[in-house]
């Protein structure tokens, strides 16, 4: 939304808007209580959300978050709390090309160096999952979408 | 320390932890007083044009000729030779760790990504090779050739400085780069090799007798010399 208005204010130059090139406005608008109510949902949640996620992880592959004999739990989750936060942040004002530009496309590079792309696919993968549990429907519908840009993204 | 001063700036005097900053309006910033815009790592940028970019080298091609390619790739080198020292400078201020320590995939595109945000295109390092003295880097979108559109031949001569100089200060070795494929030949990438001089000479050579990317690779790959 955020950059959707930025584009309107720029194109939009010495006359009136039409109803199309507002439409993004009235979709915002519509959905402005679930994403406000959803941000907080996550806010309040963030560290179960995370250590679910880490759980499951493990269980599944218990040499997932680990490179030979080091450990590399604590970097996951703060890598995993940041990329909640951004994602959570994108869900607010509805900017998943602001969240793209601002953040997955360099932190995309950043875990190709570390060769995490496979790490970061399972991560926004279960946290889809994780993330329906504190969530209405209409809520995890916003908030899913995104964390699978997140996956697609970081995950290739 | 950073002493403040009309070119610091601000975002990052306020998050200077913050490292995904690559976004054009956090990366930026514009002092309209004086009419200057720097970076977040206080480097002085200008905007230039496409017109500017081909003025440029279609001023140096009269005045040089044939020269020009060579005129560009030894000013792509003596930049690239300045920002190794100047990236060693900002990477350990941001990172709190020397770039001898780091990761090298990560120092590397650490190392590219304000390239990226001034619009100098993506990359990708290949270092396959990197054992047998040579690699590859994948340029997408290179300023130069995306300028001058398809001309049937390599442009991009100041990139392949700007790798040799930034990897041969990287390295402490002396290292050449050339210019294999190019968005300009028609091609979707452009595709630089860097190694030691002898291999670019004999990839300089197989060029000019036709040779593609992809057969200067398997030449080499093969550990074919001229």
């Amino acid at each position: 939304m955020l950059s959707q208005l930025q584009t309107l204010v720029r194109e939009v130059d010495g006359r009136y808007a039409t109803d199309t090139e507002l439409m993004f406005l009235q979709n915002y608008l519509q959905t402005v209580r679930l994403r406000f109510s959803a941000y907080q949902k996550i806010q309040k949640a963030e560290t179960e959300i995370i250590q679910q996620v880490k759980k499951k992880l493990k269980t599944a592959d218990p040499q997932l978050l680990r490179r030979g004999k080091v450990d590399l739990s604590a970097k996951w989750q703060r890598d995993t709390m940041r990329g909640l936060r951004y994602c959570a942040h994108a869900l607010l004002v509805a900017d998943e090309e602001g969240l793209e530009e601002s953040f997955l496309l360099w932190f995309q590079s950043i875990m190709r160096s570390f060769k995490a792309q496979y790490s970061c696919d399972v991560t926004y993968k279960v946290m889809q999952d994780v993330v329906g549990q504190y969530l209405t429907p209409q809520e995890a519908e916003l908030f899913c979408p995104i964390l699978a840009k997140a996956r697609l993204l970081l995950g290739q | 320390m950073d002493i403040p001063s009309a070119h610091s700036h601000r975002l990052r005097q306020q998050y200077p932890q913050r490292h995904n900053h690559y976004k054009f309006s956090d990366f930026f910033q514009f002092n309209t007083s004086e009419g200057t815009i720097s970076d977040w790592n206080g480097s002085r940028n200008i905007l230039t044009s496409e017109d500017f970019i081909i003025g440029l080298l279609e001023g140096l091609e009269e005045e040089v000729g044939a020269a020009s390619a060579a005129v560009m790739y030894s000013i792509g080198l003596e930049w690239g030779k300045q920002d190794s020292l100047f990236f060693d400078q900002w990477f350990e201020r941001e990172y709190k760790v020397s770039p001898q320590q780091a990761n090298l995939m990560f120092l590397l595109e650490t190392w590219w990504w304000p390239f990226t945000a001034q619009g100098w295109g993506r990359w990708e390092i290949d270092m396959a090779d990197r054992t047998q003295g040579f690699m590859f880097i994948n340029l997408f979108d290179s300023a130069v050739a995306r300028t001058l559109g398809d001309v049937g031949k390599p442009v991009c001569y100041l990139y392949a400085g700007l790798y040799a100089g930034f990897f041969t200060e990287m390295v402490r070795k002396q290292l050449s780069c050339i210019e294999i494929q190019c968005y300009s030949m028609g091609e979707t990438y452009c595709k630089f090799l860097l190694g030691a001089r002898e291999r670019i000479d004999a990839a300089a050579f197989w060029l000019n007798e036709g040779a593609t990317a992809s057969d200067i690779e398997k030449r080499l790959r093969s550990g074919d010399s001229v």
